[in-house]
Formats: C-alpha cells, structure tokens, sequence
C-alpha cells in the first residue's frame, strides 16, 4: 500500500539525520503496515469468526488464539527479514527458488485462498447492509462497482484511509468487555488448553487459525517491506512493527470473543447471521447495536475487497512476469486485468447465489484458509531456512524450531479436519 | 526425436545424461556457463551433478550423442568456471531481466540456444507463455489445444542482446559493465523499467547511471517513488543529480522530503542551482509558483533582433525554454514576449520593442496551478509567464508541466505496487 508516500518513512529518514528524534521516529515508523493490518486485517473473516467462536463456546478457545496470534508474529517476522534481505517479495523468491512448477502450486494455493477471501468480503458487505435493511440483489453489485472505482479512479491511500475510520468501530469491543465485567478469572481459565467438546471445535479451530495467519497477509507484509525499501538500520523498527501488528490483532481478537462468550454464549445464541452476530453489542449500544456492528463489518469487508483482487493479481502476474499495473488496459496487462476482473465478478456472484446463508460463508472461507496455511507456511520455512537466500539472517536454531512448529501445528489442524470431514469419523 | 536439433532450449538439455567414453554414467546436465561479453556468448562449461556433488566440465569435452552426452576420448578434465562466469539455470532461469526492447522488465521461463557450427551460443530468453509450458511439459499439448481452435501459441523470445540481467542485493555475478544497455534507453523508458524493480534493484541503477541521465529519469518517476529512491541515495550523489534537473522538477522532489534532509541537499547543491530551488520552494505547491521553473529566457528590451539571436547563442537554452523569449525591462517587468520565428525573420538592426507581443498572458505566482493549467488548454499556450504583484518576471510554467493536470484522473500512473506480490 503505497507507502513510501505515508509519513510512515520519512521519520526513518529524519532518524539518520537527527539521532535526538530516535523516540518519536520509532514511535511513527511502528505505525507502518503490520500495525494497519492487525487493526484491519481481521476483515469480515476475523470479526465474524471470532464472534462464532466466543457464542459456540465462550472463552475456551482463548489459548487457541494466543497460539495463533503468537504463530503470526513468528511467520510474519521471517517475512519481514527475507523482504529486508533479499528485496524480494513472496512470490518472487518462490519462484526464483523452486522453479516454475512449485511456483504454480503455490500462486493456485494463494488464488484460493484469497479468492475465498474475496468471497467473503462481498458477504460481510451484503451481511452488514442487510442489517440496515438493504437486500443483497442491490448491495452486492453496488459494491462491485464502487470497488472496481476505487481502484482505478482514486488513490490507495486514501482509500485505506477513510475506510479504516470506519473499521475503528470495533473498538466498540474492548468498550463493551469492559463494561460488561465479564468474570475475568474465567476468562483467564480459557487460556489453559483444553479440547472443547462437540463436532464444531475442529471446523472452528481451523477456522480460528485460518483468520489470525492469513495467507494473504504473509504475502503482504513482505511486499511492503519491499517496495519502502526497509534498510538493515530500520529493519528493527520493521520488526517492531509486525510484532505490535500481531499484538493489536491478537488483543481485538481477544475483546471480540470475550464479549461473545459473555453475551452471547449464556444465552445460546449461534451466530448464524449478522444480525446474531451484532447482538453481542446490544449491551453497550442497545437498539443501535446492528448500526453499529454494520459499520465495522461493513468498513472491514470494503477495505478488503479493495486490497484483495489486486494483491492477488500482482503476486500472481509478478511470479510469472507477466505484465500488471491497474493503470495498463486489457491489452497492456490481459493476464493482470482478467484475473482482478474475475475476481471481483466471481465473488459477487457466488455471493448471489439464491438462498445462500452469508455467515457460514464467511466461515467457509476461513477454513479454506486454515487448510491452504501450511502450504505457504512450507513455502516460507523453507525460504527462511536457506543460507545461500537469507546469508547471516537465515533463521536460526530457535527460528526453525518455533516456524516448523508452527507449521506443524497447522498442517495437523488441517489433516484432522481432512480425516474428520470426508473420513466420517467423529460424527 | 530430433537430438541435434539446431535450437535446442535449456530446460530441453538440462538433466540429460552424461557418460564417459565407454558408456559408463557420469552424471546429469546441471547447469551451463557462458562469459556474457560477446552478443551471443558461446556456452563454454558444464556443470554435471553426479552422486558426490557438483563438478565443472569443459563443454568443449563433450558430444552430443542421442538424448544424452558423451564425453570425447581423453576429456573431462577438471575446469574451474572463472568469476564473471554466468550459470544459465542458477543466475538467469525464473529471475527478471530487462527487455530493453520493450523497455519492461520480465520473468526468464528459459533460455533458447542455438547450435552454429558445433558451438552452442545462448541466443534469447524465452519470457512467454510457450517457455511456462515447456518448463512443466505442458507445451505440445497446449500447442495441440490452441491448434483445434485455430490459434497458434505466441513465441515470447527476446533476442539475447536486448536483454539486460538485473542486479540482485546478494547478486551471485557482479555484472562486469552493469546497466550499460539500459542507459542507452530513453529516459522515459528508463523510468517506466526502474519503476517495475525492487527499491535495491532501483538503488544499483541510480548509483550507475551518468548523472545527466539519471536526472532525467528521475524526472520521470512518479512522486512517491523518486522520494523513496532519494533517501537511499547518499547525499553527495543526490545533490549532483538536483542540479542537473529542472528547478522545477527538483523543486517538486525536495518538498516531499523532510525537511533537514532538504536543507541538507540544497546546501549540498551548486551554488547557482541552489538558489534557484530555495526561491521556489518559498512557493506553496499547489500554486503557480509552485509548479514554475526558472529556466527562461528574458531578453532587455533595449537589445535589437541581432544581438537577441546572439545572446540565446551564448545562453543555449533547453528546447522548453525557448518556446517563448521573453522581453523585460531594465527592472526585470515583463514587458511582452516575442517568439524565435519573429527574431529570425526581423531585420537585424530592429529593436524588440518593435517587434515584440506586448499584449502577454501572464499570471501572479499565487494562482491556482488548476488555474494555470486551464489557460494553458485555453490559449493553446506552450508556457505562461509568472509575474509578482509589480509584474516582474519570476518564472514559467510550460506545457509539459501541467499535462498530467489536464489528463482525466485515472489515467495518471499511480504505484500500487506493494498492494502487490
């Protein structure tokens, strides 16, 4: 996200020149894009999931969460060192590495994933308006367009900017816990791992997983370190960055499903729809609980189907080397446009679908997140792990341990879900 | 099969088997290295990968014997590839280069070889659909899909002269002449190439280009990307390429950085140059004054048509400084303006008072630069005097400064590129 321009860089620059400003500069330069996406990178997928998590089953699943939130830090800190010391992004190093095979394996894993993602972003849109009384039919083909002009007529930046203001709505979360006075030592008991029981904790779990490291969000994290350019003097404050990025999403994370398996777990309520969703907020905001959560969800499923379609787009065409820029036309970049195009029509669509509930779709998609995660996570261990890429950064004794872990943990979440769903077993 | 095919790729003789004289296994084709100096480098090595590691032969060792090689009598002594040498599938194959052609950069699917009188020569890489499909076996079956709908698959080849490798961070082959085929592009072209690489990639370039050159395409870089290649430049380096921009332009650059390092460059500057860019920053950017360059030419109005002509002999303007001369008086007023064409075809003894255009559109520094750019379109103006409040000449804003003005907003470039990968 264009971030060369945001005022992001220049307090690195100003530190060279002036060492008294080390404070301030560090304060601003943290604020750089893992910041922005720990507060916006939850999308509709976070929001939604953690509040299904919170109402299925309270605060068990918090360890979950720490694991996960914890897990993002690792992965995205190796990101941020290959970007620093390569300049390269994801899907350059991929493809310089493993040939073009692999290569296809990985950008088909990453078009599924973030195409589900887009998916789900037109759902949040058409869940939150459906809130405010505005049916699908209308929402849906509405937002298409205003996204595809967002893109092409107006700058990123402010884009992101105007529509981050929205998703500060959420902030609504740790007001509402507060208020709330949950029963804080049983919510501490909810960091103890524990299996909870029923079917749905594994489709959960691996959805859980899915929406805290997303796919998506590797790829875009070593991106930006790319193109500002991060040098080995501002790598910390990078690192910083990412680290404070997963501790921001990991502590919304926490808020959403504290006041979930506060209000909603007593009561029985499944969330099934944005509407069930929206009461957790009732407490604080009453009978403006739905404007509310609307907006947030609304804001967040924005932002994201403007980023997404067009990140996709260019990790795909960059591994490639075919041509990408929004400003080139059908013929400059017929590869780049199409796929951004199809996206966007084709998520609309399967969000048209008659009858189609638009939680569970939101969910489906984040298991489709969780199960393609240990694929990319390969990808990047293995990349981290390499001498000859990462030199004196390559991942360490406690860096490879803790990312294969990670990994691990993943893969396993994944295979059980495989083994459970078409094996038949624990049904 | 055809085994001494005339153009044989390298993802074609990669992992073909190598044995000895009598028959007896050697290894498997690695990888090929060339001295990349000549037009088409002959490929002069082997890397055969054998079950204790690597091993380096001379490809001159070799013959081509069915789907494999074999080594001649009395070959297969140990060689040492030199450290300017290029390994085809380590350094090339699946990295980006330069099409200096096309002025773009692209993504290497395989490198295309061509057999000439028994020596192998690296020709072209291969960067299109073709090389994709060949790499996973997948092209005679697409060749044969496209033919059922009547298409044929494009050949993406560039020739291996107009290619140009890129630099790497941790490059494994320091190009011996790097970027020579690229500062021979227009800067434009230039531009549009550096814009596409990583911020390591676009420091190499800037580091090596001519100062003159480097200017140039910086001129043409969009905004938020010139300031992020500035911070990486050091500061000698960057206040050489200020002073070779237009004020202007170089003006438009500072105001984006911090404020000390502005300081930092201007002081750093030519004297001449420096006050030029200090007097227009004093400028707000979104103004007349803002947008204005100080490159112009004010001739006094007491000068005849001759001693003009020999004044701009002596001056030798840039081409967008001379589209209007301008005449002042002896308190630098603008008094009128008088074209080349008028100079050249009045009698030489002829005053400018005389022959000059009194009657001159000119705005004050403070307008609106969406003003400016509106007239500009109006008059079909090719540059408009900026006068201050007792009409003295400070500057012009030609046409070329306020054509991304005028063009619809989608159109201007913008970088969304970290959106990307």
């Amino acid at each position: 996200m264009e971030e060369e321009v945001t005022p992001v860089h220049r307090p690195m620059t100003r530190r060279r020149t002036l060492p008294s400003r080390v404070t301030v500069a560090a304060f601003l330069a943290v604020l750089g894009p893992g910041v922005i996406t720990g507060f916006a990178g939850n999308e509709a997928g976070g929001v939604t999931t953690y509040t299904s998590v919170g109402a299925e089953f309270g605060y068990a699943m918090l360890w979950l969460l720490l694991v996960a939130s914890t897990g993002l830090a690792i992965v995205q800190e190796m990101c941020v060192r290959m970007g620093v010391t390569t300049g390269q992004g994801l899907s350059d190093l991929i493809r310089e590495k493993f040939g073009v095979r692999w290569t296809m394996v990985a950008m088909l894993t990453l078009l599924v994933a973030n195409g589900s993602n887009v998916v789900a972003e037109y759902a949040g849109i058409a869940a939150s308006l459906e809130l405010l009384g505005i049916p699908r039919i209308v929402s849906v083909p509405i937002a298409g367009v205003l996204i595809w002009s967002l893109v092409v007529f107006f700058s990123y930046r402010i884009v992101e900017r105007t529509l981050f203001i929205l998703v500060l709505v959420f902030i609504a979360y740790p007001i509402s816990a507060v208020i709330l006075k949950p029963q804080w030592s049983a919510v501490l008991g909810g960091f103890v791992p524990s299996v909870p029981q029923g079917d749905l904790a594994l489709v959960f779990a691996l959805a859980l997983v899915g929406t805290t490291i997303t796919p998506y969000l590797l790829f875009y994290i070593q991106a930006s370190v790319v193109d500002k350019g991060v040098d080995r003097e501002s790598f910390r404050y990078a690192r910083m960055d990412v680290y404070l990025g997963a501790a921001i999403a990991g502590i919304f994370a926490f808020f959403i499903i504290v006041v979930a398996g506060t209000v909603l777990f007593p009561a029985g309520i499944h969330v099934d729809t944005a509407d069930a969703a929206a009461q957790a907020l009732v407490p604080l905001a009453g009978v403006s609980a739905g404007l509310l959560f609307g907006m947030g969800l609304c804001g967040a499923s924005l932002l994201g189907a403007v980023v997404m379609p067009l990140s996709t787009s260019y990790a795909i065409c960059e591994a490639f080397g075919w041509e990408s820029g929004i400003s080139k036309n059908f013929r400059e970049a017929p590869v780049f446009m199409s796929l951004f195009t199809l996206l966007l029509v084709l998520g609309g669509v399967i969000v048209l679908i008659p009858g189609i509930s638009l939680v569970p779709l939101i969910i489906a998609a984040q298991i489709a997140n969780g199960l393609l995660l240990p694929v990319i996570l390969v990808f990047i261990m293995k990349l981290a792990n390499d001498r000859e890429i990462m030199g004196a950064d390559v991942n360490g004794r406690a860096g490879r341990i803790l990312g294969w872990s990670v990994a691990a943990g993943a893969g396993a979440l994944s295979v059980a879900y495989i083994v459970v769903s078409f094996g038949g077993i624990g049904s | 099969m055809s085994t001494l095919r005339a153009m044989p790729y390298l993802s074609e003789i990669q992992h073909r088997r190598i044995v000895d004289h009598g028959g007896a296994l050697v290894g498997k084709l690695v990888d090929v290295a060339v001295i990349p100096k000549e037009q088409f480098p002959a490929v002069q090595w082997a890397v055969v990968g054998g079950p204790d590691g690597e091993r380096t032969l001379r490809w001159s060792d070799l013959e081509a014997s069915g789907r494999q090689y074999r080594l001649i009598e009395g070959g297969g002594g140990a060689a040492e590839l030199p450290p300017e040498a290029l390994r085809l599938a380590r350094d090339l194959l699946d990295k980006q280069i330069v099409d200096t052609h096309g002025a773009k950069v692209v993504r290497v699917n395989d490198l295309q070889l061509e057999d000439t009188g028994g020596q192998l020569r690296l020709v072209g890489a291969d960067v299109g659909l073709r090389g994709l499909l060949r790499r996973v076996g997948g092209e005679q079956v697409a060749e044969r899909a496209a033919g059922i709908v009547g298409r044929k698959l494009p050949r993406g080849i560039i020739p291996w002269h107009l290619v140009e490798p890129l630099e790497a961070a941790q490059a494994k082959v320091r190009l011996t002449v790097p970027h020579q085929k690229l500062a021979l592009l227009h800067p434009a072209d230039i531009a549009d190439i550096v814009e596409e690489m990583s911020a390591d990639e676009r420091r190499a370039v800037f580091e090596q280009l001519d100062v003159e050159t480097a200017a140039e395409t910086l001129g043409e870089i969009e905004p938020e990307m010139q300031v992020s290649i500035f911070d990486d430049l050091d500061e000698e380096r960057a206040a050489d390429i200020l002073d070779e921009m237009d004020p202007d332009e170089a003006v438009d650059l500072l105001q984006d950085l911090s404020a000390e390092r502005r300081e930092e460059l201007i002081e750093l500057m030519e004297q001449e140059e420096g006050d030029d860019v200090a007097e227009l920053l004093a400028y707000p950017e979104d103004s007349a004054g803002g947008i204005m360059t100080t490159d112009f030419v004010a001739l006094p109005r007491e000068l005849t048509a001759g001693q003009a002509i020999e004044r701009l002999r002596e001056l030798q303007p840039d081409p967008s400084a001379a589209y209007y001369l301008y005449v002042v008086d002896a308190e630098g007023r603008l008094d009128g303006n008088v074209s080349l064409r008028d100079l050249v075809v009045a009698r030489p003894e002829t005053a400018l008072a005389e022959i000059m255009n009194p009657n001159v559109l000119r705005v004050e520094a403070d307008t609106d630069k969406e003003e400016v750019a509106a007239l500009i379109a109006k008059y079909d103006l090719l540059a408009l005097p900026i006068v201050d409040a007792r009409r003295v000449l400070l500057g012009t804003v030609t046409v070329d400064d306020v054509v991304e003005l005028m063009l619809p907003r989608g159109w201007k470039k913008r970088s969304l590129r970290s959106i990307a990968r």
